[in-house]
């Protein structure tokens, strides 16, 4: 796998490092984090990360509202994101699709997992 | 299939629901466009039949209001004005058909399957896959010509891989699908009435992986043409393989970092048991119950990335339960706080333990022996409600053969066994208490005869009269046993030998015990306070300090008095265990040593403390 760089925004610390432990001791990636929505875009501007895994729920600026303002600026729109939830309902998946989201991955996973299923979401 | 009915004409509701329910299509009414876009914007429904003229919000307006917020959903129109206008109107509004009314109620229902045609993958009005031929206007299912005698909810599963044929359905999205929203049923209910119908299947003549199982994501239809390979969804490709020990490095980091999460969600937990008390007394809001939803559904997605199993289905069983769109009833509340002292405890107890890429991970397991069919079911069903999980064995000797034959068996937290022919179960007690010391066994018994508690209870068992006992009380007693061992006891092993440092845990984990190695004795005591062992093995030749005098040190602290200390060394003299002993040993073993055993004499020390 090449070498890539991605960026995870959750409001849970917790899941943020372990997503970033499993990820990088499997494909040596690097991993940015941000903490809300905000934070996110700040930093996919300014870091132009290869994906973006982003949680749908969020507390203040939720998943879908961060996707949509990630789509509007020309500098993100390019990024491709992956939504991560507890539980996606097909409404919910077929929303996500038609909003125009790379992919969805649904909690639990195990890390160890999330770079071949990213690189398969993806085509890298 | 599942459908939304929204119409406010009673009469007009019966003759659809009963019409619809004969095309073996689930059926949700609500009686307002309020009430309709809740329900919409809530569940997932295959098909909507809106009424145009309706209370609060009338059926244009809702149609709008859902094509304007993402959801795709059809949606039939029915209207009583035959005019264009209100027609264009509803088309331009996003509806996907509509019926005038009065309508033939034939027309209608097929203008609803042609409409499921349209969401699914399948789009011929016939579904089949390979030698399986499936009629949605007949209702009738053939395999390879011979007809199947399917009952609803087989006839409903059936349909529902056949209109997505190439997606892995999970338990969840099949109850989400099939049942209507009122109805939670156990995901066990699921993989019964998929149990039934694989088997008539099978007689029919299909392959006995006709519909094919990936572990811990769910189900679909296998085929040789169709492999499992090319399924598309971003959540079916199967697990890639890691290497023991990046799984082992990940556990021990997931068990490190839920250190610091734990307090995190015990504290999401108390929030969300204050909103429950709320809704006990009455005095919630709906906003509140939907915080304490989102909270819980964060909770299910934490305990998931942590592969606390357990943990997290108790919490999805929460959140299912929060997320209606009404408020929920003191009584419904009273379930709530059930789960709520389950999942406190579970939390409290469980920490990332098992191995990841474990088929059932992190369930507890329940071995049920020679218990009647009927029981073993309902057992089961409960059982998997709470996160349980089971095997069941018809004889003793096939427990026997379960326990002490195989090599590395998955030793239960509790063992349920019938009396019946008291001689052989008695040799089975005794056993059981010899060589796995505090495993928890019940005994079930019909009779309530003295002598028969007696004789359990000497051998080592409990007893439980089953007489004018439900399942549910039968299964309550029995995992009230099980607290005090389910917890992992903490082991830690002080050796210089790296070799066997690393295979220790491996060698000890699955029996059940958290394996803590340290090669530096200096680094002992930090060590020792950081990790609070329940249990020491030391060796005796070490470097600079030995294992006598870390014996010494501890035996003369207050707080390690009682600490179980088993010597492990390569010298098989009598003076060197003499020693051991005399500085406060509790046990010595010679190496080499299996797994099983050392494992077996550490619990047998931990055993003995408790209840000494």
């Amino acid at each position: 796998m090449k070498n890539k760089r991605l960026l995870t925004i959750d409001d849970e610390e917790s899941i943020q490092i372990v997503i970033k432990f499993g990820i990088h001791m499997v494909a040596g990636w690097e991993v940015l984090s941000a903490s809300d929505g905000r934070m996110g875009i700040d930093t996919a501007k300014r870091e132009l990360p290869d994906a973006i895994l982003l949680d749908v729920m969020m507390p203040e600026m939720d998943g879908i509202a961060t996707f949509k303002e990630l789509q509007a600026n020309h500098i993100t729109a390019g990024i491709p994101v992956i939504f991560l939830t507890a539980k996606a309902q097909t409404a919910e998946k077929k929303q996500f699709n038609d909003l125009g989201v790379s992919g969805v991955i649904t909690k639990p996973f195990n890390s160890l997992d999330l770079p071949e299923r990213i690189s398969k979401i993806l085509n890298w | 299939m599942k459908i939304l009915l929204i119409e406010d004409d009673d009469a007009l509701i019966a003759l659809l629901t009963r019409s619809l329910s004969s095309q073996h299509h689930i059926v949700d009414v609500v009686k307002d466009g309020e009430m309709g876009w809740t329900y919409a914007s809530t569940f997932d429904y295959d098909t909507i039949v809106l009424d145009i003229m309706l209370p609060k919000l009338d059926g244009i307006s809702l149609c709008k209001k859902l094509r304007g917020a993402g959801y795709t959903t059809p949606i039939l129109l029915l209207t009583s004005q035959y005019n264009t206008t209100i027609k264009v109107q509803g088309l331009d509004a996003g509806a996907d058909d509509y019926v005038v009314k009065p309508f033939d109620i034939a027309e209608l229902t097929a203008r609803v399957r042609a409409l499921l045609r349209r969401g699914s993958t399948n789009p011929l009005p016939l579904l089949s896959w390979g030698d399986l031929m499936l009629n949605p206007i007949s209702c009738e299912v053939n395999y390879n010509g011979q007809a199947l005698t399917l009952t609803t909810k087989e006839y409903d599963l059936l349909e529902l891989f056949l209109r997505d044929s190439y997606r892995v359905f999970s338990n969840d999205e099949i109850i989400d699908r099939l049942w209507s929203s009122d109805d939670f049923p156990a995901e066990a209910t699921v993989r019964s009435h998929l149990r039934r119908l694989r088997h008539k299947l099978q007689s029919a003549g299909a392959p006995h992986d006709f519909i094919g199982t990936i572990h811990g994501r769910g189900y679909y239809l296998t085929s040789s043409q169709n492999s499992p390979q090319s399924l598309i969804s971003s959540n079916d490709n199967s697990q890639p393989i890691h290497s023991h020990q990046q799984q082992t490095e990940y556990l021990a980091f997931l068990q490190e970092t839920w250190v610091q999460t734990k307090p995190q969600c015990l504290e999401i937990l108390s929030k969300i048991a204050a909103i429950v008390d709320q809704l006990l007394l009455e005095t919630c809001t709906y906003p509140e119950q939907q915080q304490a939803h989102q909270k819980a559904h964060k909770l299910v997605g934490t305990l998931g990335v942590f592969s606390l199993t357990s943990a997290m289905n108790i919490a999805r069983q929460m959140e299912r339960l929060l997320n209606r769109s009404i408020l929920l009833s003191p009584t419904e509340s009273l379930t709530l706080q059930t789960y709520l002292s389950e999942l406190f405890r579970d939390i409290e107890v469980n920490s990332p333990s098992q191995k990841i890429d474990s088929p059932h991970p992190g369930l507890s397991l329940l071995l049920l022996i020679d218990i009647d069919q009927n029981s073993i079911q309902s057992l089961t069903d409960i059982a998997d409600n709470h996160g349980y999980r089971t095997i069941s064995l018809s004889t003793i000797e096939a427990a026997d053969r379960y326990l002490f034959s195989n090599s590395n068996p998955n030793l239960p937290a509790l063992i349920l066994v019938n009396l019946r022919e008291s001689s052989s179960i008695l040799g089975f007690l005794h056993n059981v208490h010899l060589r796995l010391y505090d495993q928890a066994i019940l005994v079930l018994s019909d009779r309530d005869e003295l002598i028969d508690r007696l004789a359990v209870v000497r051998h080592g068992g409990k007893f439980l009269c089953t007489a004018n006992l439900t399942t549910e009380q039968i299964f309550t007693t029995a995992v009230s046993l099980i607290p005090l061992i389910t917890t992992t006891p903490k082991v830690m092993v002080v050796d210089d030998d790296l070799d066997w440092l690393r295979t220790v845990p491996k060698l000890l984990q699955p029996w059940g015990l958290k394996i803590t190695t340290l090669a530096d004795p200096q680094q002992f005591w930090n060590v020792l306070q950081s990790v609070q062992p329940d249990a020491l093995v030391l060796d005796i030749q070490m470097p600079e300090i030995n294992g006598l005098e870390l014996c010494q040190v501890l035996r003369s602290d207050p707080n390690w008095q009682r600490l179980p200390i088993l010597f492990l060394s390569v010298s098989k003299d009598s003076i060197s265990q003499q020693e051991a002993f005399n500085v406060g040993a509790d046990d010595y073993l010679c190496k080499p040593m299996m797994g099983g055993e050392l494992a077996q004499r550490i619990r047998h020390r931990l055993a003995r403390l408790q209840f000494s």
